[in-house]
């Protein structure tokens, strides 16, 4: 139904009125919202009508959210922390905003895992995920582990590689503190990262994962001493 | 000065102030979006709460709308709205979408023993028709709220303050569906009527 019609405005007054404070049914509410974003009559009368209601929000006393709200919406969009110390800013700011990308990636590699599980009949689910993503948002590995495994399995994508004598250095980050090594991870497609401890104990408090660029036997100062050129979120299905 | 003038100075200002961080924020200046945040997600919030009635979910939700905030500063027009009414009109509708989709195809608001809805508005803040009332006071329009009966005036009040929508609305009221519908109609007409005369006037 066209609604941009002269004779149908008086209908539209009204699904927009109800549209905006809100009491439209849910399929009305989803159609209005779709045609509106292509017809300028619709989207027209639907402005015009949160305007009028809108005055009505005035006087709600005000609330201020808890601080959690503002980090998340930092680290989701990957902002610079507006206040992180000096020392460790560099290091956090450029985690924040590839953790920020690697999540968007991840949401793509469960979309595409989603879409080949529908063809595929069987598919066993690796419960802790990885995705390592540079600052150009590709992914360069994907790490994955089952739970009680002591190690975890990298994978690399596209031609990820650290470049002529030099080495992979895999690094779980925790939320405080200087990031711990988890190994040098071994040349190959599909490689395993050995660890001391079963992987859900020893990345039980550990939000992210970096990859840095270090010497062929792993960093000498046990810490990262070359760039840090991939990183993302641990994504737990458990 | 009067306090009505004063007060229409102060939005004013406030208005420009945020449309010009939003300005900023559409060429990504984060100082700006930080600075937008302060100065309207303390009023967001508040909305965000009275209609999912959940803290959490609240914080959720104005999460996801300054994500689009961030994303979308640049499809404001400030000739076509204030800016407050831009960002409150994401939230709630971000809010509302959320209740529409919990809604399809689940039961009525949950009732006690007696009958009674399982829930209330909030006993620790104003009541949804006090607010009405009070935004009338606000934009000098306690004539618009006056014209309105006692039934639509609530039903009004409880649609914009809580997201109610037509359905959850009878088994609150405990009126027909019809009932509710007409008095929702009825009163945005006359809403229309008085705040476009009171817009027209100032």
């Amino acid at each position: 139904m066209n609604l941009s019609r002269p004779d149908r405005r008086e209908r539209l007054d009204r699904l927009a009125a109800e549209f905006a404070l809100g009491t439209s049914p849910p399929r009305v509410r989803r159609r209005l919202a779709t045609v509106a974003r292509r017809d300028r009559v619709v989207a027209g009368a639907l402005s015009e009508w949160e305007r009028r209601i809108a005055v009505l929000a005035d006087r709600i006393p005000a609330t201020t959210p808890p601080p959690r709200v503002w980090r998340n919406i930092e680290m989701r969009l990957g902002l610079e922390p507006d206040r992180v110390p000096a020392r460790e800013a560099g290091w956090l700011r450029r985690i924040a905003f590839w953790r920020a990308l690697s999540i968007a990636s991840l949401i793509g590699v469960v979309v595409l895992g989603v879409a080949e599980w529908r063809r595929a009949p069987v598919v066993v689910p690796a419960p802790l995920v990885v995705v390592l993503s540079g600052a150009d948002a590709k992914v360069g590995l994907i790490a994955t582990a089952t739970r009680g495994e002591r190690y975890l399995t990298l994978k690399t994508v596209g031609n990820a590689a650290p470049g002529q004598d030099k080495a992979f250095e895999l690094w779980a980050l925790p939320q405080a503190g200087p990031p711990q090594p988890l190994g040098v991870v071994p040349q190959g497609s599909v490689v395993r990262v050995p660890l001391k401890n079963p992987v859900d104990e020893t990345l039980s408090n550990i939000p992210t994962l970096a990859i840095s660029v270090e010497p062929p036997g792993g960093s000498p100062t046990g810490k990262p001493t070359g760039p840090v050129v991939y990183s993302g979120a641990v994504e737990r299905m458990y | 000065m009067s306090g009505d003038a004063q007060a229409r100075t102060a939005a004013g200002e406030r208005g420009e102030r945020l449309a010009a961080l939003l300005a900023r924020i559409a060429l990504s200046d984060q100082r700006a979006f930080a600075d937008l945040y302060r100065l309207a997600s303390p009023h967001l919030y508040a909305v965000a709460i009275r209609i999912v009635r959940d803290g959490a979910l609240a914080e959720e939700m104005l999460q996801e709308a300054f994500v689009s905030v961030w994303h979308h500063a640049g499809t404001y027009d400030a000739a076509k709205s204030q800016p407050i009414t831009w960002l409150t009109s994401i939230v709630r509708n971000r809010c509302l979408d959320w209740l529409r989709r919990r809604e399809i195809d689940t039961d009525p608001l949950p009732t006690n023993d007696d009958g009674a809805p399982a829930w209330e508005p909030p006993s620790d803040g104003p009541s949804p028709v006090d607010l009405l009332i009070a935004a009338a006071d606000a934009q000098a329009l306690r004539g618009c709220v006056d014209l309105l009966e006692s039934g639509p005036r609530q039903a009004i009040a409880l649609a914009f303050f809580q997201g109610l929508s037509h359905r959850e609305l009878a088994s609150h009221l405990r009126e027909p569906l019809g009932t509710v519908k007409s008095w929702i109609r009825r009163g945005l007409a006359t809403l229309r009527r008085c705040l476009d005369a009171a817009g027209s006037a100032q």
